[in-house]
């Protein structure tokens, strides 16, 4: 009608700048406004009781609502622009919580049916209000990798530039090396048609053949590597490093399946930009000194923040942090036998904790052991090792461990490692559970693999049948209890009480962490990474696919926070620490990580089940 | 004294029905104004503002209106309507106070018409009104004018309301303090930066729902203004 304005300005405005309003038609909003109405509710009131029908969508307008369910718990703080009562109105029961003003607080109540319809009408809205959404997080997670990442999504594939040079297993050592000559190149497939059975390398060539003497005409077969490792088409290109460089090899073939699809050398690694992590890793390797590797080192947390530019997930730094600490710790270790001589008895450098999980972030602290053969008469030389590597990791910024879960103390012979694994196990006291936690994360560096795996397959057993051991540290997992969301600039812990700072380690991470880690011992999971943990849970049917995927978002979306945070210190010359303030996150941020904590508190609850850690003090 | 002798609103509304022409007003006065005996909790008011280019009715004039039902403790924004008054005559220098241009009016209506929907919307309602004496007055003349005949009101006030509540808590009351903006401020309602009739009969109306609710008042004899 001519003259007449049915629009109230006021709240289509305030409704166009809350989400999920913000994201709907200016049409649909003055729709909305004619809809509800206002209410005004006198703090201390109860806007919505325990147990009571609820018809409406409330909408903060202004002041402060809390949501306490029937336990007398705080379940969610919310201030203006929060929306609650959704889930009543969506499953149509009594309302589980009772929503209380605990300031004088205006809102707006839109009618529920007027809410099923914009709902069912609009994506956004869905999304939004959705009250477990599958790949709600992982898709927040991807919004913020701004662009996608050329340097660090560069796969085996994007390196393989021509269809592999191969040759039957049956053609004479001469001809081979004859058709390596002629291609220039410094390894040969040795392929059954696409079928890979071997490589060899002009190293092997030389120590092979030449060294020993072998008959040129012998078949290449006779000095070929059979069953060579080998990487997929998707591995990226740090990772095939950390691969030549934890396998001591050179060269890589390249399969789909079983069929040979290329061949990657450490050489095209070596050729790529200066900037890509492989660079970096490969660089420390060539380091003949420990202020050499700290230098290299020191680029690390640069490369971190271009790779977090470039859109790169908090998976994909963490390992290459890991990887680069990895390339040092070996690199440290070469350098260390250089100066000590052949070792008295094998042994194997193994990396604990965030290391082991190749979860690494900036400034976190060494945590490594030794397992030494049991045949070792002595110890002295591999302390004196293990002294070295943990002085030049320290020189390289990696600061010694508080808690001295460093190979310095703890270089034991494997019987020993057993048996200390079987007081941790079978004597669980809390306080010996917080420090042995740690020990449970272990991974091969450097040395003996075969030491590692025989200890492994001796406490995953173990651990599986430890039944107090895995209450305590259920328990343990359950104590850190993620906040339950934000409001106004603060966090608000369950017990009600602000804090200017969110602790994204202790109330996030490391929650999901050692929640994660307790499924996995009980499960006998024998991965070390949270993500691989969830997945072997999954793959177990211990967790559903659901809960899985939506544990795994919740981890990723923190742990992306995180070091982001970590990045910025560290960038800004300041020591990296896990304290993130609310207000520097968006409102999308602060609802996401709400919707983690939610996610977090879920699987909590499930180990609580699991555990009945209650029964614990 | 004698106040208990003093007519209701219903009874004045009653005898100005008897005496008024066929009309709009009459139409009006045909409803029942809500019982005075009436819980808050279901009394119907509308709240009501005005913009006029002055202060004096009979001179000045009024040059748009914006109202919002209130049902009991609910604001309906459906009921909302924003009237800007079509006029031959030129805003002049109220514009800077009010920011209703010349230009915004041409595409209003003309008085009669945004007078006939004000009252359709008040029938059986409450005014309610911040300092209700610019409403109730201009109303009238502008009813007395158009249709001959003035219209009479139940009205709430929130600005003797707020009056009533810093006396509870202040010994006096600072300058300024009753003001629509000031007064919602103390219940610290949302500050709204537009100033039309419509945003601020909402005002009024979200602020009446605090003061009511702080003063604890019962029923409409409790609430209105004499």
């Amino acid at each position: 009608m001519v003259g007449m304005d049915i629009e109230v300005s006021e709240v289509v405005d305030f409704l166009a700048g809350q989400p999920p309003f913000s994201e709907l038609p200016r049409a649909e909003l003055i729709d909305l406004a004619q809809q509800m109405t206002v209410r005004y509710f006198r703090r201390g009131s109860i806007i919505i009781e325990l147990g009571a029908r609820n018809d409406s969508l409330y909408l903060i307008r202004s002041g402060a609502v809390d949501i306490v369910d029937g336990d007398g718990l705080l379940i969610d703080r919310n201030a203006t622009g929060d929306t609650f009562g959704t889930l009543t109105l969506m499953r149509e029961q009594p309302a589980p919580y009772r929503a209380s003003a605990i300031e004088d607080t205006l809102v707006l109540m839109l009618p529920g049916a007027r809410f099923v319809r914009l709902f069912e009408e609009h994506r956004v809205v869905a999304d939004h209000f959705a009250p477990r959404q599958r790949g709600r997080l992982r898709r927040a997670t991807e919004q913020m990798q701004e662009a996608s990442s050329p340097i660090l999504r560069l796969s085996a594939m994007d390196l393989v530039t021509r269809a592999p040079i191969t040759a039957a297993p049956t053609v004479s050592i001469r001809e081979a090396a004859k058709v390596m000559t002629q291609h220039r190149i410094s390894a040969l497939l040795l392929t059954d048609g696409e079928l890979l059975r071997g490589i060899v390398t002009d190293r092997d060539l030389r120590s092979r053949v030449v060294v020993t003497g072998a008959d040129v005409e012998a078949p290449i077969s006779e000095v070929m590597t059979k069953r060579p490792v080998t990487v997929g088409p998707e591995t990226r290109a740090f990772e095939l490093l950390m691969v030549m460089t934890g396998r001591g090899v050179h060269h890589l073939p390249v399969v789909v399946g079983e069929r040979v699809v290329g061949l990657v050398s450490a050489g095209d690694l070596m050729r790529l930009e200066t900037s890509n992590p492989a660079f970096l890793v490969g660089d420390i390797g060539k380091q003949d000194d420990v202020a050499g590797i700290a230098q290299v080192v020191s680029r690390a947390p640069k490369l971190a923040s271009q790779l977090l530019a470039q859109g790169a997930e908090a998976d994909d730094v963490s390992a290459v942090l890991t990887a680069v600490a990895d390339a040092a710790t070996q690199r440290l270790i070469e350098l260390a036998l250089v100066e000590l001589g052949p070792a008295p008895a094998p042994w194997c450098w193994v990396a604990l904790g965030s290391q082991a999980r190749r979860e690494l972030a900036l400034g976190s602290d060494q945590d490594h052991a030794m397992i030494v053969a049991d045949d070792a008469p002595a110890l002295d030389w591999h302390l004196a090792l293990a002294e070295r590597v943990v002085a030049g990791l320290a020189e390289c910024g990696y600061p010694r461990c508080a808690g001295e879960a460093m190979a310095s103390k703890w270089c034991l012979r494997l019987d020993e490692w057993k048996r200390q694994f079987g007081q941790w196990l079978s004597e669980p006291e809390s306080e010996a559970i917080l420090h042995s936690q740690i020990f449970f994360d272990m991974r091969a560096v450097a040395g003996e693999a075969s030491l590692h795996v025989e200890l492994r397959d001796v406490v995953v057993p173990m651990a599986r049948r430890s039944t107090r051991f895995l209450g305590h540290l259920a328990a343990m997992a359950v104590r850190r209890e993620p906040p339950i969301g934000f409001f106004r600039g603060f966090v608000v812990e369950r017990s009600g009480d602000h804090k200017d700072q969110l602790d994204i380690k202790a109330g996030g991470l490391h929650a999901v962490i050692e929640a994660v880690r307790a499924m996995a011992l009980a499960a006998g999971v024998t991965e070390t990474g949270t993500a691989s943990r969830i997945e072997g849970l999954r793959t177990l049917g211990r967790i559903g696919d659901e809960q899985a995927a939506e544990l795994l978002d919740a981890f990723h979306f923190i742990a992306l926070l995180r070091i982001r945070n970590h990045v910025e210190h560290t960038l800004r010359g300041e020591r990296p620490d896990n304290f993130i303030d609310p207000d520097q996150l968006t409102p999308g941020q602060r609802r996401h990580l709400r919707e983690a904590f939610g996610v977090i508190r879920r699987a909590q609850r499930g180990l609580e089940y699991q555990f009945q850690t209650h029964l614990m003090n | 004294m004698m106040g208990w002798l003093r007519k209701t609103p219903d009874e004045v509304r009653a005898a100005s029905f008897r005496d008024a022409p066929a009309g709009p007003v009459s139409e009006y006065l045909g409803v029942p104004f809500p019982s005075l005996r009436s819980r808050l909790d279901e009394v119907p008011l509308l709240a009501l503002d005005l913009e006029t280019t002055g202060l004096d009715p009979s001179g000045d004039r009024i040059l748009s209106i914006g109202f919002v039902p209130v049902d009991g403790r609910e604001i309906r924004l459906g009921g909302a309507c924003h009237l800007l008054v079509r006029s031959e005559l030129e805003v002049g220098q109220s514009a800077t106070i009010h920011g209703i241009t010349d230009d915004a009016l041409s595409t209003g209506v003309p008085l009669r018409e945004a007078l006939v929907r004000t009252l359709e919307a008040l029938r059986g309602r409450a005014l309610l009104a911040h300092y209700a004496r610019v409403e109730t007055e201009f109303l009238a003349a502008a009813c007395r004018a158009e249709f001959g005949a003035e219209p009479v009101f139940t009205v709430v006030d929130t600005l003797w309301l707020g009056q009533e509540w810093l006396e509870h808590s202040l010994d006096a009351i600072p300058r300024g303090h009753l003001r629509l903006w000031s007064l919602r401020d103390r219940f610290r309602l949302p500050r709204y930066k537009a100033h039309n009739a419509l945003t601020d009969a909402l005002s009024c109306a979200e602020l009446y729902l605090a003061l009511t609710d702080e003063l604890g008042l019962g029923t409409l004899k409790q609430a209105y203004s004499r």
